[in-house]
């Protein structure tokens, strides 16, 4: 029969293996000073591009807490002065998208709309254009596994924010799934359902990532 | 290596910085009388400290992010790489490889330093190209391609190519790809802005370029369109350099008294060469409208006046548009005076940086590194570093610099949190050790270890 550890809970049998991911930036062709230019370059960048200005832009501003959901919602309201489609962008989840395709798609859609709505932006034009770059992604692993919760949390406490990026927000693309690594181990491994849910509802748009790593540590140090 | 090494401040040598002194200065606060001490600078260099090793960075970087830089680099052991510039001392990019090299040398990635040799006629040359690669007037006349290829030539006989990397950085040397051969990884570093190059020497040195496997910017908006992948390493600095790592309180205040900075009262500065291109003038008009409702100090602090002609008319002119108002403190400095530098930036209440054009303006990397609430202008590489609002304050006239540093002064908080997320933001993508993962990351890709 299975141990149990302090909180009660059967080590699970599967560990869980803490990773790390290291980007690097690479300069793509596609630029946009107005929507027009916009509107192409989103539809013909590469995959790394979409992934770079949403994803990525949580994790490149990661101590940044409000307002900076993603580079094209930057853009919009800063360098374009179309405040409209700069809220328009800044309201999208990017938890809500489980493949790069269908983030494109709804890049373009809320581009696409805001046009029609909005003849008059026709005329906008930035002098800082939007370069649109695109990150390869190196997996790492790190010296940190769990196979009880106290090992978990000890792990999530010392771990790098790339790496709760890597587990807690790229990971909806890599398991194309709703949620994240920590939630799937959590519910699978430890029978934490509760918990898992929980995590998936810790708002990373209107904290800092050290402020998730704090929201998930709370979350967990309940536990038992 | 973490703990601060304090610089002893010398006597003032006659003749050695041409500081600017106010022996009686009035104290407009006050309304008394205080005297400034003459400033004592060194006139002659300190030795250089020598070069950090990759655990002294864990203080500030994290065990984790350390750990993560080290396998990155793992499956590049014994790899070897060769920089090539063309000076050895001097300048940022010899300062940046001066870290950089024994850094990646330290994760197992051998790596050499070489410097290109040429005369004057060829050093003529290739500053010429600089400043036509910017945008200036250039004639590349048949004579200055013979110079360049033939001293390319001299350079390609003189070293050899066996590493499994070679990065040139710069244009000076990028004649050299006709030495690629093998299996052997070519990069090209180029650290000016190509964003409007004059076509006749980019017309040159294209064909050269598109030979190399990669190039890497420090800007996107500082590329150009090539065949090649090109990779975005923004420039960075190193947190334990003189200019950037943690001062004792005891230095900093030793070198305010020393400048005659009052630390009871507000302190602006400014750290850039006397330069036009630096609006020190513009900054000097910013205090003038903000003194009205704030006090506060304005330090002009810099270099250039002594090496560069026009350097001293900016210099004069500076001084002329000050009078004689002893809150404006102009400090013509040497450029060993990192330390000083250092203190300057730690001691001010705000920094500004209001250049009218820009490269990407380390000196706002430096003070946003040191948590201090930042105005600058939106040019250059600028806005990379300042997010308005978040890490800093963009400003694009000289009111707009004025009324941020009424605001800034009078509601301290919002600039103690630009402050904080400001040293985030250099923590996360302007460091020497991002730097040097940046470069491993690239050579595992380039020869696709960590594809």
């Amino acid at each position: 029969m299975p141990s149990t550890t302090s909180t009660g809970l059967t080590p699970a049998r599967t560990p869980f293996e803490f990773k790390s991911a290291a980007p690097l930036l690479f300069i793509e062709r596609e630029q946009a000073s107005n929507l027009e230019e916009l509107l192409q370059a989103l539809q013909t960048c590469p995959d790394g591009s979409i992934f770079q200005h949403t994803f990525r832009t949580l994790e490149e501003h990661h101590f940044i807490k409000e307002g900076f959901s993603n580079d094209f919602a930057h853009w919009a309201y800063t360098d374009l002065r179309e405040v409209g489609l700069g809220e328009r962008l800044t309201g999208l989840d990017v938890r809500e998208f489980t493949s790069i395709a269908k983030l494109r798609e709804r890049l373009i859609q809320i581009v696409e709309e805001f046009r029609a709505a909005t003849p008059s932006a026709e005329e906008s034009t930035s002098k800082t254009p939007f370069y649109f770059c695109s990150s390869k992604i190196t997996v790492l692993p790190t010296e940190h596994s769990a196979t009880t919760l106290a090992e978990f949390i000890d792990g999530l406490k010392q771990v790098s924010l790339h790496s709760i990026h890597y587990h807690f927000i790229e990971a909806r693309l890599r398991r194309e799934l709703e949620t994240n690594d920590f939630s799937i181990w959590l519910r699978r491994d430890l029978g934490l359902e509760q918990e898992a849910k929980r995590l998936n509802q810790i708002d990373i748009y209107t904290s800092t990532l050290e402020g998730v790593r704090r929201k998930i540590l709370q979350t967990l140090q309940k536990v038992g | 290596m973490t703990d601060p090494v304090h610089s002893k401040i010398e006597p003032l040598q006659a003749g050695s910085a041409g500081v600017r002194v106010d022996e009686n200065a009035k104290d407009t606060a006050s309304g008394q009388v205080r005297t400034r001490r003459k400033p004592q600078i060194s006139d002659t260099p300190p030795a250089p400290p020598p070069a950090p090793t990759l655990a002294d960075y864990e203080p500030i970087i994290g065990k984790s992010q350390l750990d993560e830089l080290r396998f990155v680099a793992r499956p590049l052991q014994g790899k070897r790489v060769k920089m090539v510039n063309s000076t050895a001392m001097g300048g940022g990019v010899a300062e940046m490889l001066n870290r950089l090299v024994p850094l990646l040398d330290e994760l197992g990635v051998k790596t050499s330093w070489e410097v290109i040799t040429g005369g004057n006629d060829f050093f003529e040359v290739t500053k010429g190209f600089h400043n036509a690669l910017h945008g200036a007037d250039f004639a590349l006349t048949p004579v200055g391609r013979e110079v360049f290829l033939r001293n390319t030539e001299q350079n390609r006989k003189r070293m050899s190519f066996d590493e499994d990397f070679v990065v040139i950085h710069d244009p000076q040397p990028a004649g050299l790809i006709a030495s690629k051969s093998g299996s052997s990884r070519w990069v090209w570093r180029c650290h000016i802005d190509l964003s409007h190059p004059n076509p006749d020497v980019w017309g040159f040195l294209q064909p050269m370029v598109d030979k190399y496997d990669a190039a890497v910017f420090s800007s996107p908006a500082f590329a150009r369109r090539l065949a090649i992948p090109q990779a975005l390493f923004y420039p960075c600095i190193d947190p334990l350099s003189d200019k950037n790592k943690d001062l004792d309180e005891s230095y900093i205040q030793s070198v305010c008294d020393n400048f005659g900075v009052d630390r009871q009262r507000p302190i602006v500065t400014q750290i850039s060469r006397f330069d036009r291109l630096k609006d020190p003038l513009g900054v000097i008009q910013a205090y003038k409208m903000a003194k009205k409702y704030v006090d506060f100090q304005l330090v002009l602090a810099g270099g250039g006046a002594t090496d560069d002609p026009e350097g001293a008319v900016v210099l004069r002119e500076v001084n002329e548009a000050a009078g004689e108002d002893p809150d404006i403190i102009i400090l013509d400095l040497p450029p060993w005076c990192a330390l000083e530098i250092n203190a300057l930036q730690r001691a001010s209440t705000i920094v500004v940086q209001k250049s009218l054009k820009e490269g990407f303006g380390l000196t706002v990397t430096e003070a946003l590194w040191k948590a201090k609430p930042t105005i600058a202008s939106s040019v250059g590489g600028i806005p990379t570093q300042v997010i308005d609002k978040h890490t800093g304050a963009l400003v694009h006239s000289v009111e707009g610099c004025a009324y941020q540093i009424r605001y800034l002064l009078t509601h301290p908080e919002f600039g103690t949190q630009l402050g904080k997320n400001g040293r985030e933001h250099v923590k996360e993508n302007f460091l020497m050790t991002t730097n040097a993962r940046r470069w491993v990351l690239l050579f595992g890709i380039l020869s696709g270890a960590t594809a």
